[in-house]
């Protein structure tokens, strides 16, 4: 079975934060999905947001080490088009630019946004015309 | 570092070009090839560093833990 037919997820600022912090536990998740095959997008904007909560040099390198993963992909932000249309997604939802831009691209491409942080995006999840598909990371042993 | 050089047809960014020429041009690289195959290498250096900052986290990881919210994902996604 081919495994190109594999909807991606988009990793919204949350566990991006928690990649640039190190968090073991999420880098050995995401490298577990990359592992499978698993398509995997991240916002250029919420690199960002994840880069201004966790600096330093380290962490850098822990987000830009996403960029080497076999499937992974960073989706920029391209055009007036693209821009207008997070400007939407900003107006309508509320959410910060960062996080904006994991809805703008999961509401055109139709994937999941995986989160750590499901409360937040359950406040936004029906503000656009399709409600947003989201995908709470969270061990249920806790 | 090899000795061995392989030729290579590459197009670049008119900019780096230049800068590529101006580093040549203050006697800071030896040629235009010199500036690509260090900033190459600097580039496998980086990527190497990266790839074992990425290893090292996950060696470290709870496996049964990570397990466990893979299963709560999928169940998620099913």
């Amino acid at each position: 079975m081919s495994d190109q037919r594999l909807t991606p997820f988009i990793l919204d600022t949350s566990v991006l934060t928690a990649i640039a912090r190190g968090d073991p536990d999420i880098i050995a998740l995401i490298q577990g999905y990359d592992s499978r095959n698993q398509p995997i997008v991240i916002p250029a904007l919420a690199i960002a947001g994840a880069c201004l909560d966790a600096r330093g040099e380290e962490a850098g390198d822990l987000v830009a080490g996403l960029e080497l993963l076999d499937n992974v992909m960073v989706a920029p932000l391209n055009g007036s088009d693209q821009a207008t249309w997070l400007a939407e997604v900003v107006a309508r939802t509320g959410l910060d630019p960062w996080d904006a831009h994991a809805a703008a691209i999961a509401d055109v491409a139709i994937c999941p946004i995986l989160t750590l942080n499901a409360a937040k995006w359950r406040e936004h999840a029906a503000d656009l015309d399709e409600p947003l598909h989201i995908v709470e990371i969270a061990d249920p042993g806790d | 570092m090899s000795d061995r050089k392989t030729r290579l047809t590459i197009t670049v960014d008119r900019y780096l070009s230049a800068y590529a020429e101006q580093l040549v041009d203050a006697g800071q690289a030896a040629s235009v090839s010199a500036v690509f195959n260090e900033a190459m290498a600097e580039k496998a250096y980086r990527d190497r560093r990266r790839r074992s900052l990425w290893k090292a986290k996950s060696d470290a990881a709870d496996r049964q833990r990570v397990e466990r919210m893979m299963a709560h994902i999928d169940q998620q996604l099913a």
